[in-house]
């Protein structure tokens, strides 16, 4: 069987967006073939599908640095995207997949696409619930959009990164773009250039990601364009979508989604956290662990940041249980109920607030 | 009472198979709309739900609203053509309401059909409801609710 791979080069984010309207659009209406579309932006920062930019964005900075403002068809976090990274997109139809269950196919293209990037010589493993990464530091965000029998799935690829400007460009206080906190962001993230010691060569990467594909679902990749009804497609989807009110469709008030933060000390050791908070939902959006404690694996932190990502505060303690039962950890003297006890302690700080 | 695969499936209701979507006819001639507890099964756990605002015309088949989950986005589209004329703001304050919920308080809208005994047609009721899903899960892959 044969899929097609198209490269869209350097584009604009609303460009981009508009490509993933018009595509996922046309393989709905069966007008496309299956696809694997790699794609890169112009500096950028993408809003998820349901966030506002006045929540999640810096859009002082943006605007000063010419840091274009747009909002993807897929779900997640707001990102920061610019020439240093690549995107790539699988457009499919759900009977390419033989299954219909949203995270069954999130595992299955995440972990093809790790196969691809591990190709290039680095050990880049899928972690749930969304991400790809390379001992515990995260290489690849990825998100999906499906419309009837259709689906896009599309992630990013961190060839090299400014860790520094994706802060700046996410709604984080001035305060904690301390040496330290940039540092820890550090951390959390990798790239392939840094794990390489060499910037590869695009088409390498490229090449390495669709062999990855081709050997999963069994397919040969032809390279194509668009064809003229996904070109007319990408014209009405971009005259949709490059405009304000597309941007602004979800504005919700900065005082909804506070940035919450605690630190206390436990038997073993100082743990500090920080939360991105949504009030009318009660739900933690994003949480980042620091302090002087002592945990093996290294990695536990960050898994435990990624499994309680985007979570309901009331089921804290049975996804902190969870988390922990499925691991074994050495915490030093560090329970597992006292990442609970910050949280809440965050939490309740603002509620008093309130 | 229809279940399938695990999954409840009220046969009272009327679904569109294709789009996983129900439908409930309410005494004062306007329908409630929601998604079933399979489409619940195949999403995961909803963060996030944002409907059309009431007073919208919608075709049948167009989104009605969207929901997110597991980063997936997508939409819930009408059965019938009609005018959205409530929205829910339990499912709003608290999305994941659709999966404890689907057939209750987590409906997503409710809507005043356009021409209820023409469209409706195309929408599947009582007996037809169990072999109409086995039929949709068994082409889906789907293990169970």
């Amino acid at each position: 069987m044969q899929w097609r791979v198209i490269d869209t080069g350097v584009r604009r984010a609303a460009e981009n967006m508009a490509l993933n309207r018009a595509l996922l659009d046309a393989r709905q209406a069966d007008e496309s073939p299956s696809t694997l579309r790699f794609l890169r932006f112009t500096p950028c920062a993408l809003l998820g599908f349901h966030q506002s930019a006045e929540q999640e964005l810096n859009l002082e900075y943006c605007a000063e640095h010419g840091v274009d403002v747009q909002r993807r068809i897929t779900g997640g976090g707001a990102i920061y995207f610019d020439e240093t990274q690549l995107g790539w997109e699988l457009y499919l139809h759900k009977r390419d997949l033989g299954t219909a269950d949203m995270s069954v196919i999130t595992r299955r293209i995440c972990e093809a696409a790790a196969r691809g990037i591990s190709a290039l010589g680095v050990n880049a493993v899928f972690r749930p619930r969304n991400d790809i990464e390379v001992d515990g530091r995260k290489i690849s965000g990825t998100g999906g959009a499906f419309d009837g029998d259709a689906l896009m799935y599309q992630g990013t690829l961190l060839i090299q990164f400014d860790v520094e400007k994706m802060l700046r460009v996410l709604r984080i206080p001035a305060e904690k773009l301390a040496d330290k906190a940039i540092a820890s962001a550090r951390e959390r993230v990798i790239n392939l250039a840094d794990l390489l010691g060499d910037v590869p060569a695009l088409e390498k990467v490229q090449a390495s990601i669709q062999q990855a594909f081709a050997a999963e679902f069994g397919v040969e990749f032809m390279p194509g364009g668009l064809n003229a009804t996904e070109q007319r497609r990408y014209e009405e989807a971009l005259a949709e979508i490059d405009t304000p009110d597309w941007v602004d469709m979800v504005q919700k008030p900065v005082s909804d989604r506070p940035l919450l933060e605690a630190v206390q000390k436990f038997a073993g050791g100082l743990l500090r956290v920080r939360v991105a908070y949504d009030k009318p939902t009660e739900r933690l959006k994003q949480l980042w662990f620091t302090g002087d404690v002592f945990l093996q694996p290294k990695r536990t932190l960050a898994d435990l940041e990624a499994h309680l990502r985007d979570s309901p505060l009331e089921r804290l303690d049975e996804n902190i249980a969870a988390f922990f039962s499925g691991r074994p950890a050495d915490m030093l003297g560090l329970t597992p109920a006292d990442f609970a006890t910050v949280i809440k302690a965050a939490v309740a700080a603002e509620k008093e607030q309130a | 009472m229809a279940t399938v695969r695990g999954c409840n499936l009220p046969d009272d209701l009327f679904y569109n198979v294709d789009n996983n979507v129900w439908a409930r006819k309410e005494a004062d001639g306007t329908i409630t709309v929601g998604m079933t507890a399979y489409a619940c099964a195949l999403a995961g756990e909803i963060v996030s739900y944002t409907p059309k605002k009431a007073g919208k015309e919608i075709e049948q088949g167009k989104s009605v609203s969207t929901v997110e989950s597991g980063k997936w986005v997508g939409p819930v589209k009408a059965p019938v053509t009609g005018e959205i004329t409530a929205i829910n703001d339990i499912v709003a304050g608290k999305p994941g309401t659709i999966n404890a919920d689907p057939y209750g308080n987590g409906w997503l809208v409710k809507m005043k059909p356009t021409n209820w005994d023409g469209d409706s047609g195309a929408l599947v009721t009582g007996g037809g409801v169990a072999g109409a899903f086995e039929t949709k899960m068994g082409a889906d892959g789907f293990g169970g609710c």
